[in-house]
């Protein structure tokens, strides 16, 4: 599954470690799923979507990398 | 080598999780303290009445209910890619554990190999599951 988490952190100035802190996981999950080694449960989908204030669809795809 | 340092010491975990798993850890310390007090006993005949007998069993299972339902609990509280680390090194662990020990038990109906110990399965299950953790968190890196 790919993500726009990355540039959406980028775009806030937020480091890992303070998404993680928002979202409450690890940073280490943070990194996974932006290396997309790791596809987030669907409650974290939806607290990142509620966190960056879009629909799901537009930080998540289910397009292949 | 970094990575493996890293990878046994759970950096960055929550400082919820890492009390869980402390908790986790101090139960199996005491769980793994009375086997091994038990086996000494039994050593000495200290097990040859009922009475005895039944009190370690009790106190033995009971520690090992507590170590359970506190695994149950760091499971249900961790951090999602962690919980998912942590059950693919289960399935890992099982897994090797039944197919070694169901292979060396033909070798050892040949009596090619000594007998195994209870023991024994205890150390390759927590062999393997540290073995299994190890490579999940540097998967996910």
């Amino acid at each position: 599954m790919k993500n726009r988490l990355r540039v959406l952190r980028a775009e806030r100035e937020w480091t890992q470690a303070d998404l993680a802190s928002k979202l409450d996981v690890s940073r280490q999950t943070i990194n996974a799923i932006e290396k997309e080694k790791y596809d987030p449960s669907l409650p974290l989908a939806f607290k990142a979507a509620r966190l960056f204030e879009m629909p799901i669809e537009s930080i998540f795809s289910d397009e292949v990398s | 080598m970094n990575k493996i340092i890293d990878a046994i010491a759970c950096k960055n975990l929550p400082p919820r999780d890492i009390k869980n798993a402390n908790i986790v850890n101090i139960w199996a310390l005491i769980w793994a303290a009375t086997l091994a007090l038990n086996s000494y006993l039994s050593e000495f005949d200290w097990f040859s009445s009922t009475l005895p007998t039944l009190s370690a069993l009790v106190i033995h299972a009971t520690i090992g209910i507590a170590m359970i339902l506190a695994y149950k609990r760091f499971l249900k509280q961790l951090d999602e890619l962690e919980r998912k680390i942590q059950l693919d090194a289960l399935a890992l662990s099982v897994g090797l554990t039944i197919v070694g020990f169901s292979s060396y038990s033909i070798l050892e109906k040949a009596a090619m190999v000594p007998d195994l110990k209870p023991y024994h399965l205890i150390v390759v299950l927590a062999l393997t599951y540290s073995v299994g953790i190890i490579f999940g968190r540097i998967r996910y890196r």
